[in-house]
């Protein structure tokens, strides 16, 4: 290969993968999630960088830190304690690469320096490089088997930029182990080795050439004498005094050999194509091309998840100052890896399903979090993806067990809440706060105007089966025993800002058929569920699932006649 | 007896009405493990007054000082009455121990006398009751005061719907010169048009809101021996409650029951779960009993439970039916006539719709409908249609009995508190004689 183009393709990358993780890193300190992120500039949060990286590295959180970068990103504590075949693959891949990245990749710097006499083709470094190299295709393997094993409907948006990075990295993993055992195989390459090495005498030449056919592999074609002992003895002779100081036999290559061993029919065919140059082409580009898309693939978490967990080790959560929450909100973003471990533990992926709706889950909603504090999510045309990312983000319980199963340390809760904040912005609040914009006359006033273009129906008993039942509630005979146990409305001793209704007077409009006038009511939405009503009433009426009911029932249609646009 | 763990039990009571409740609080005392079913919110429409007989005969509509005395003229005149198939010292016994029991769980009740008391309504009309909680007994002292009626102050609260002071002393009034009426705004309730008796009882356990009352209606007193109030004394902490305001003011104050659903009710029903509680009765105040079989396994019966996902299902050595009648769901009414709810046994009931009621709706001596009801043997069993007991071990107590009319009686409680007493005193024996370890 030529140097010159080599070196000029290695630069060129170089130049491109810092330039890309430049541009990256900077979104940290400019993407804005959360109001409270508007009121801090880029340069506050870097500041808030430095002086948070500071105080952590001269206190004791330095142990923190120390500890997180052994145990969080070098042994992938968290995974393992989440999913243990999980934590294998990612272990398999990620040493096998750095050991092939550090003795292999970079031998002129690291290797050679280290271990003086180095040379690829001797033991153990035939042997360790075969080895690093299954280990991360078995780590690929074993990723995609998760991948498959975990198909669900709502799988975590993985993208083609996900993909692209394991097909780059599997190739070069081929090419890698191609390359070896075409070396291995190639008459040719055996040749220019003994011509270099100055033994071009037959009498020398034919015992090599024996031996080598015997015992390293070399699939010749013309072998002229039968492979007797003496002439192996003869040939040991010429190997030991040439070649034996940087040729070790290469059965231990236990994946080039057999492959080496499969291509001996083709051997000569590879040499005529010259097959040794383009995969080393191959091989080398390849690097080359992953090195400049880093920060624009997959790869790029090797990047940030990382910096992710250190910053995490660096402080308590709640510690940090709104420029830092600002800028590992932004960070997330990018630290995410679209495992989904949040979605497995997530509290409401049953609701996501029912509902249809995946933004309720964890890794799908940090995507469309990242929309809307880009704006796209907010672009007039994109209404229905607001609403039900609006919906995904309210119908969070903030449990807080997508941060707890989060491998890479993430601050999702304050993700969520910073999200939330910037719906209500967009005047996307909560359905318990949108719903107070009108009382509950006039919402019934609008519904009555909505109305008349359908006929409620089927679909409105299937979502309200008690509200919509005569016998779930014609049973009430007004004795007010749920509005004398409600403690709202024991509560609400302000006339201006108490509840409108009772619940046994929610309970009469039903019985007159005025269930529209019941769905924006401050009862039914202030509604604690205590269940004090349900479980005194003498008539055994659901009084307080009614409420529920009646509550998602006005998510519902409500929402159906807000008429919500996005801000132009 | 059966421990008193998982899904089994000696007794299982289905209802957790007042003879639900009196079942469950006997058969805990009996030492037999038991598992009520139903919720308790038929409760809340009793007045806390507890009722023994008060009225016979009902066409006469005689009121008795002695309930005794009434209950032997029962016995005499209508033996199929099921209060009149129950010891009349057993009945004493049954209210010794279930007043008892409340008195434990917080509710205290005026000793039991023997006889009959007149308490005020909110309607401004006597009515005639045995066991009176102690907040409410001050009102029956001064009703039968030897030496005639002292003056009263009753107090009311502006925006309490349900009970007007006014409207009783309008009432009484030429029959107790003394009686006036008051109305004040309740402290911290000022603004809020409508209020809720439950509301201020629980606002009144609060000190600070009790002594601006007190000092609301201090002023008022004037020549008043004792001060009548709507019954908002107070919720868990009623006695407390009733005191702090006796010692406030410094006389007898007495608690006048609203309308149900009341504070009373709510009291009756606070204590009696504590009772249960406390007694190790096992409830399933959330679920009702679907079907109700005998086992293979011979002794014992299965009840199926709804009301909590997935189901439940128990077995029991014993069932108690007191699932009430129309209101509690025990007995259910169509064109057809009527039937008992749970496995349909046979209803004693008049033979066609035309007789289930007299042609005035206020008839003093009653409707037949009233009457209908499940007809036992001796020793409490309901009969099916051949006048067999329809199960070995199933036993049926209170209102669902035929030949009754409490409501015009006056002795609902007295139906259920006796009725559960001697139908456990026959659970206890048949288990007992089954010899089950």
């Amino acid at each position: 290969m030529s140097r010159t183009l080599f070196h000029m393709a290695l630069y060129a990358a170089l130049a491109l993968g810092a330039l890309g993780l430049l541009w990256r890193m900077a979104a940290w300190f400019r993407v804005r999630i959360g109001p409270d992120a508007r009121a801090v500039t880029p340069a506050e949060r870097v500041g808030a960088l430095f002086r948070g990286a500071a105080s952590a590295l001269f206190s004791r959180r330095l142990l923190h830190v120390v500890a997180a970068l052994f145990l969080d990103v070098l042994l992938q504590r968290r995974l393992y304690a989440n999913d243990k075949l999980r934590w294998l693959g990612h272990l398999l891949m990620f040493f096998g690469f750095m050991l092939l990245l550090l003795l292999h990749a970079l031998a002129p710097v690291v290797t050679v320096p280290l271990f003086p006499g180095y040379e690829s083709t001797l033991a153990p470094w035939l042997f360790l490089r075969n080895l690093c190299g299954a280990m991360v295709l078995i780590g690929i393997a074993l990723f995609l088997y998760g991948v498959w094993r975990r198909r669900t409907r709502f799988a975590p948006v993985r993208g083609p930029m996900a993909a692209a990075f394991i097909a780059l990295l599997g190739f070069v993993l081929m090419t890698g182990f191609l390359l070896e055992a075409d070396k291995i195989a190639s008459p040719q390459a055996f040749h220019r080795m003994a011509q270099e090495n100055g033994v071009t005498d037959p009498a020398e030449l034919e015992p090599l050439r024996a031996l080598w056919a015997a015992e390293y592999g070399v699939a010749f074609s013309d072998l002229r004498q039968p492979l007797t002992p003496e002439l192996l003895e003869k040939g040991r002779a010429v190997h030991a005094e040439g070649c034996e100081s940087c040729h070790a036999r290469p059965q231990s290559a236990f994946v080039s050999y057999p492959i080496a061993r499969a291509l001996a029919s083709v051997a000569g065919a590879l040499d005529a194509a010259r097959a040794d140059v383009w995969l080393l082409y191959l091989h080398v580009f390849a690097c080359f091309v992953g090195l400049a898309t880093l920060p624009f693939t997959r790869f790029y978490h090797a990047v940030a998840a990382p910096v992710s967990l250190l910053v995490d080790a660096a402080a308590p959560k709640r510690e940090f100052s709104a420029a830092a929450r600002a800028s590992r909100r932004a960070l997330a973003l990018d630290a995410c890896v679209r495992c989904g471990l949040c979605d497995t533990d997530c509290s409401v992926a049953p609701l996501a399903r029912h509902l249809g709706n995946p933004t309720l889950l964890p890794s799908h909603k940090l995507i469309a979090t990242g929309a809307l504090a880009g704006g796209s999510l907010l672009a007039s045309g994109h209404e229905d993806d607001a609403l039900r990312a609006a919906e995904g983000a309210f119908l969070c319980t903030d449990c807080g067990r997508c941060t707890s199963a989060c491998p890479v340390g993430l601050d999702l809760e304050d993700l969520w809440e910073a999200g939330r904040g910037d719906l209500a912005a967009a005047n996307l609040p909560a359905p318990a706060q949108w719903v107070r914009a009108r009382t509950a006359s006039a919402w019934a006033e609008l519904l009555r105007q909505g109305q008349s273009a359908h006929v409620l129906s089927d679909p409105d008993a299937a979502l309200a089966p008690l509200s919509a039942d005569r016998n779930s509630f014609s049973r009430c005979v007004q004795c007010q025993t749920c509005t004398n146990v409600c403690p709202v409305v024991a509560h609400s001793t302000d006339p201006g800002c108490g509840v409108d209704l009772t619940p046994q007077k929610v309970m009469n409009l039903l019985r007159l058929g005025m269930r529209d006038f019941t769905l924006g009511s401050r009862m039914v939405w202030d509604c604690a569920t205590c269940y004090q009503c349900q479980e005194n009433c003498p008539e055994g009426i659901r009084v307080a699932d009614i409420m529920v009911e009646l509550r998602a029932l006005a998510v519902h249609r409500l929402g159906a006649v807000r008429n919500w646009k996005a801000p132009s | 007896m059966t421990s008193g763990r998982g899904n089994s039990c000696d007794v299982a009571v289905i209802g957790a009405g007042m003879a639900g409740m009196a079942a469950a609080l006997f058969a805990a005392e009996r030492g037999l493990s038991c598992i009520q079913v139903g919720s308790g919110g038929g409760i809340l429409f009793a007045s806390g007054l507890l009722d023994l007989l008060g009225v016979h005969p009902v066409a006469e509509g005689r009121l008795w000082r002695s309930p005794y005395a009434a209950l032997a003229a029962l016995a005499r005149e209508q033996p199929g009455h099921p209060l009149a198939r129950v010891d009349p010292g057993a009945i004493r016994t049954a209210f010794e121990s279930f007043v008892a029991a409340l008195g434990e769980a917080g509710l205290a009740y005026a000793p039991l006398r023997g006889r009959n008391r007149s308490v005020l309504t909110a309607l401004g009309t006597l009515k005639t009751t045995f066991g009176v909680p102690l907040s409410m007994v001050a009102g029956a002292n001064l009703l039968e005061a030897p030496g005639g009626r002292q003056p009263c102050l009753l107090v009311d609260f502006r925006g309490l719907r349900e009970f007007s002071a006014r409207q009783i002393a309008a009432t009484l009034g030429d029959r107790w010169p003394g009686l006036r009426c008051q109305r004040i705004d309740f402290p911290g309730f000022e603004a809020v048009p409508e209020l809720y008796a439950a509301h201020l009882a629980r606002a009144l356990e609060s000190g600070e809101t009790r002594e601006r009352t007190i000092a609301l209606i201090q002023p008022l007193l004037g020549d008043a021996h004792a001060v009548g109030l709507p019954a908002v004394l107070g919720l868990g902490h009623s006695r407390a409650v009733h005191a702090a305001f006796e010692a406030g003011l410094g006389l007898p104050v007495f608690e006048i029951p609203t309308m149900p659903t009341s504070v009373p009710g709510l009291r009756l029903l606070g204590a009696l779960e504590r009772v249960m509680a406390a007694r190790g009765v096992r409830r399933r105040h959330l679920s009702s009993v679907r079907a109700l079989a005998r086992n293979g396994n011979p002794g014992t019966m299965t009840l199926e439970l709804d009301g909590v996902p997935g189901g439940e299902r128990l077995s029991a050595r014993a069932v108690v039916l007191a699932t009430g009648r129309f209101s509690g769901r025990g007995l259910t009414a169509d064109r057809g006539g009527v039937r008992e709810s749970l496995l349909g046994l046979p209803v004693q009931q008049p033979a066609s719709r035309e007789a289930w009621h007299q042609r005035d709706f206020l008839d003093p001596s009653g409707h037949a409908i009233n009457r209908a009801g499940l007809r036992i043997d001796a020793a409490w069993r309901p009969l099916d249609a051949s006048g067999q007991p329809a199960m070995p071990r199933l036993y049926a107590v209170g209102s669902i009995l035929a030949g009754q009319d409490w409501m015009r009686a006056k002795c609902g409680s007295g139906l259920a508190i006796a009725t559960a007493w001697a139908a456990m005193e026959q659970v206890a024996d048949h288990l007992g004689g089954a010899g089950a370890g």
